[in-house]
């Protein structure tokens, strides 16, 4: 194995992949050099469409499959996987909180049809924190003990735990885990301080969520390591996260919903990587959709503000992103009087079938660019139909589209630099109001899997912290970064390369303490 | 009129995060109960002021603190019930039904979800047709009643009763001592009043207008047109000497916020978005305070202010507001009795230290 990594190494050899809704893209980059990229259908499977991306940049780069050190997938699967209610499982939920929280039970804000398929396993018991971290109540631990026996009698295999601040006292969901552990084998069990933030209901549905995915996401991990493995490839493989960081398939398996916002997230890490600018909006053209977000000092802007996925409000760290619906499949409606507009509908992937310039009948943001003599594709003579006027105005509504994101992120009126990438990036060919300067990277369409390539290993710390308490500012701060840097070093970074990306406070009203909810969040590159 | 499904406790909501006025606490947890109740099987029914008889006894109950410890503690079955009994014990008589204090936020959604599970009916109506930060800011108080015996509880069973207070202004300041060393989050019953109080002292009518307001917005969204156009309709009715208007339709360009002696202050600048010399301020303590459109007043505190996303009419609570936001501005006339002098002098401009005099909105140019 030693060998294997220091072979790795010294070539530095990796491949990133983005599987997004309609293209699996795929790069082979070395150091910081793009060797070969490829675009592929995504597959239904997911493994299949990642095989071919793997195949076409090998052979475009002639390297031997052996000698790729890493392979680093960002996938929405699991996320698409839970929208459509496939391949959930049933998921035991203990909520350590009694006497608290009675009120209101998990499960209660969910789709019907979810709660059906996730069963109504509830276990509540008693335990918990107030805000200063002190226990109001001790755990219940023969409540615990005896959940453990009703979850192995109804064979339950996943369990997901929350306790009243988690995000303060995780040793209160700990302490539930090794109980379970002693009583259980073979469990899943997911921890809702790793998955969420301060809010016990969003925090518990993201556990949830996490724990009915864990089947698929053991069946993914494992097609791709056969996938790879019978490509000859003898990589470590990773997964991206919503904060662009890595995780190994241990840890994908462990927290799937982790990687659900990776796509976008991509975009901008790799948009960061193709340019000089660590300030920056990145605007993501694909297909159907616009992903416009914000690249702070090198790493794409978070939000923690709730939200709702497949109809399941909740709270996990995202990329703080604005999507429109633009894309170089978006469908052109002319109207009377000269008037168009712009989708929301798109062809997506079936762009060569419908598209005018391929003999189809459907007008195509792609067609007009074809048009205006932005990109060549098809036949021009086809658009014969298509006035100038019309044309300039489907441009212009594009343009304001994109504008119109890209200033709903900017934080000050200030102009700011654009980076555009993405396969449908061609549809923006001049200025952008609010943009200092508009860049347009060489690789800017595959910056997604590039982002993936380069990404690193994070750890983070999400706490209510009581200055007073740790000794004044500084030094809760200072403890709260070691214990950050010992979180990336133990999911795979070089201690020396480790720092800090962001160190957010914010305080806690009516509160009686110098209490503060403080998200501190490092980086550093990846031990191979 | 029953409250006994999911859509209507939604539709409630949402009209609760409007009449908020900016503040008020986000009514969702206060949902979520509600929905538990509907779940098992219970509901609520909302009476109208002028069934209670005179000598009935109506007590408004309350949440108190801080929406963080609230979001994470949730609520503990059987809490507000417990205080209720404290609260007969104390009067030695029953209770015949609850009245909300503030229909804006959270506070209009608790009475609610106590009442489906006590089986108590509420009062359609409150203290002040909108969200407030103080105990004494509610008609109940500017007309003579007291908000003691005021009994507070935390979730562990730890109980304070305000026997009697010099003015209710004073229970205020009790309770916020009180409710920081028990837990930061507690609940209240206070106000005790008769039938005949209520009928002639709250704002009536308050809880079926909240909902009609987030029917409103949920149904005008479905339709396809502008929500605004259902939304503005309903809202300003001069007829019920109800009015309403859009102040403004813009984007956010800076909020500045500070959080000083327990008060949520903040300044937000918006511009229009073609014209970016078109400015618009809105004034924040907790709620929206004053709407200044290039610095002149275009509405004032007792009148509402919201605001909404403007293409879903979606009511946002300040404490949501970001940079860059699109919103549409949207001022309500305060209910009569709220505009009288006697009740400007609590809750009116000046209450809030401001100088200008109230000036309704119907009488200020947009």
């Amino acid at each position: 194995m030693n060998g294997s990594s220091e072979y790795s190494s010294a070539t530095g050899l990796r491949i990133g992949i983005d599987v997004g809704g309609t293209n699996t893209d795929a790069v082979l980059m070395r150091g910081k050099d793009v060797l070969a990229y490829s675009k592929q259908a995504t597959t239904p499977d997911v493994t299949s469409g990642v095989s071919s991306a793997i195949r076409s940049v090998l052979m475009q780069s002639s390297q031997d499959p052996a000698a790729i050190g890493s392979v680093m997938v960002g996938t929405t699967h699991f996320v698409n996987a839970f929208v459509q209610r496939r391949d959930l499982q049933e998921v035991a939920i203990i909520r350590v909180g009694l006497p608290m929280t009675s009120g209101i039970l998990p499960l209660i804000d969910w789709p019907e049809e979810l709660r059906d398929q996730i069963g109504e396993h509830i276990f509540m018991v008693g335990g918990g924190s107030y805000y200063t971290g002190q226990e109001y109540t001790p755990l219940d631990r023969q409540a615990v003990a005896k959940a453990a026996q009703t979850i192995a009698e109804r064979g339950l295999q996943a369990v997901a735990v929350s306790a009243v601040f988690a995000p303060i006292r995780p040793d209160l969901e700990t302490a539930v885990e090794q109980i379970l552990r002693e009583e259980l084998n073979d469990i899943h069990i997911t921890l809702s301080h790793q998955v969420g933030g301060i809010g016990l209901v969003e925090r518990e549905n993201a556990a949830i969520i996490n724990a009915t995915l864990h089947t698929l996401a053991n069946k993914v991990v494992l097609a791709l390591e056969h996938a790879m493995h019978a490509l000859g490839l003898d990589a470590q493989l990773y997964l991206t996260q919503n904060d662009g960081t890595l995780m190994d398939t241990e840890a994908a398996r462990q927290y799937p919903i982790t990687t659900c916002a990776a796509g976008p997230t991509n975009s901008i890490r790799g948009a960061a990587f193709l340019t000089d600018d660590q300030d920056a909006i990145v605007v993501d053209i694909g297909g159907t959709t616009t992903d416009v977000g914000v690249l702070s000092k090198g790493f794409a802007r978070e939000t923690s503000d709730s939200f709702e996925m497949g109809g399941v409000r909740t709270n996990f760290n995202m990329p703080d992103v604005v999507s429109v619906g633009l894309g170089g499949g978006t469908v052109v409606h002319r109207l009377e009087a000269g008037q168009v507009v712009l989708g929301p509908e798109s062809v997506g992937y079936k762009l060569s079938e419908e598209a005018r310039v391929f003999g189809g009948s459907t007008l195509t943001t792609s067609d007009v660019a074809v048009f205006r003599g932005q990109l060549d594709l098809g036949s021009k003579a086809l658009l014969n139909d298509l006035s100038v006027e019309q044309s300039e105005l489907v441009a212009r509504l594009a343009h304001q589209t994109v504008e119109s994101a890209v200033d709903q992120l900017k934080t000050s009126a200030a102009d700011i630099p654009v980076i555009l990438v993405g396969g449908g990036s061609v549809l923006i060919d001049g200025d952008l109001k609010g943009a200092s300067k508009v860049v347009r990277p060489e690789f800017g369409t595959v910056a997604n899997a590039i982002g993936a390539a380069i990404a690193q290993v994070g750890g983070r710390v999400k706490q209510l912290l009581d200055y007073q308490a740790e000794g004044g500012r500084d030094a809760a701060i200072q403890k709260a970064i070691q214990q950050a840097t010992e979180n990336a070093v133990a999911a795979g970074a070089k201690i020396e390369t480790v720092t800090v990306v962001d160190i957010e406070e914010l305080p806690m009203p009516y509160m009686q303490t110098d209490a503060m909810d403080v998200r501190i969040r490092v980086v550093g590159d990846l031990n191979l | 009129m029953r409250i006994d499904n999911v859509e209507i406790i939604k539709d409630l909501a949402r009209g609760a995060v409007l009449l908020g006025t900016g503040g008020g606490g986000d009514p969702y947890i206060g949902q979520l109960l509600l929905q538990q109740e509907v779940r098992e099987g219970r509901s609520v029914e909302v009476i109208s002021a002028d069934s209670l008889a005179d000598d009935a006894l109506i007590v408004s109950v309350a949440g108190i603190g801080a929406p963080t410890v609230l979001v994470e503690h949730l609520q503990a079955k059987g809490i507000c019930q417990q205080l209720l009994q404290k609260m007969e014990k104390q009067l030695g008589q029953r209770v015949d039904a609850i009245i909300p204090a503030e229909v804006g936020g959270l506070n209009s959604v608790i009475p609610l979800a106590l009442g489906a599970q006590v089986g108590l009916p509420v009062v359609d109506g409150d203290g002040m047709g909108r969200a407030f930060p103080h105990i004494e800011m509610v008609t109940f108080s500017v007309y003579g009643n007291s908000a003691c015996p005021m009994i507070i509880q935390n979730e562990l069973g730890d109980t304070i009763v305000i026997e009697k207070a010099s003015t209710n202004r004073k229970a205020e300041d009790i309770a916020r001592v009180v409710a920081g060393s028990l837990g930061a989050m507690v609940y209240s019953a206070l106000y005790p009043m008769s039938g005949k109080d209520a009928k002639n002292k709250a704002i009536l009518g308050s809880i079926s207008y909240c909902l009609e307001i987030g029917r409103g917005i949920r149904e005008s969204r479905a339709q396809c047109t502008d929500p605004f156009e259902g939304l503005m309709s309903l809202l300003n009715r001069p007829d019920l000497d109800r009015y309403a208007k859009i102040l403004f339709d813009g984007k956010i360009v800076d909020i500045q916020r500070e959080t000083r002696d327990g008060w949520h202050f903040a300044t937000v600048t918006m511009q229009g978005l073609e014209d970016s010399h078109d400015e618009f301020r809105l004034e924040l303590q907790n709620e929206y305070l004053t709407a200044q459109r290039n610095g002149r007043t275009v509405c004032l505190v007792p009148d509402l202010i919201a605001t909404l996303d403007r293409e879903t009419a979606e009511p946002v609570t300040a404490e949501k507001l970001k940079y860059g936001q699109r919103l549409k501005v949207i001022g309500l006339s305060a209910a009569a009795m709220m505009r009288r002098p006697e009740c400007l002098e609590v809750f009116g401009p000046r209450a809030f230290g401001l100088t200008e005099p109230f000036v309704p909105l119907e009488e200020l140019s947009p």
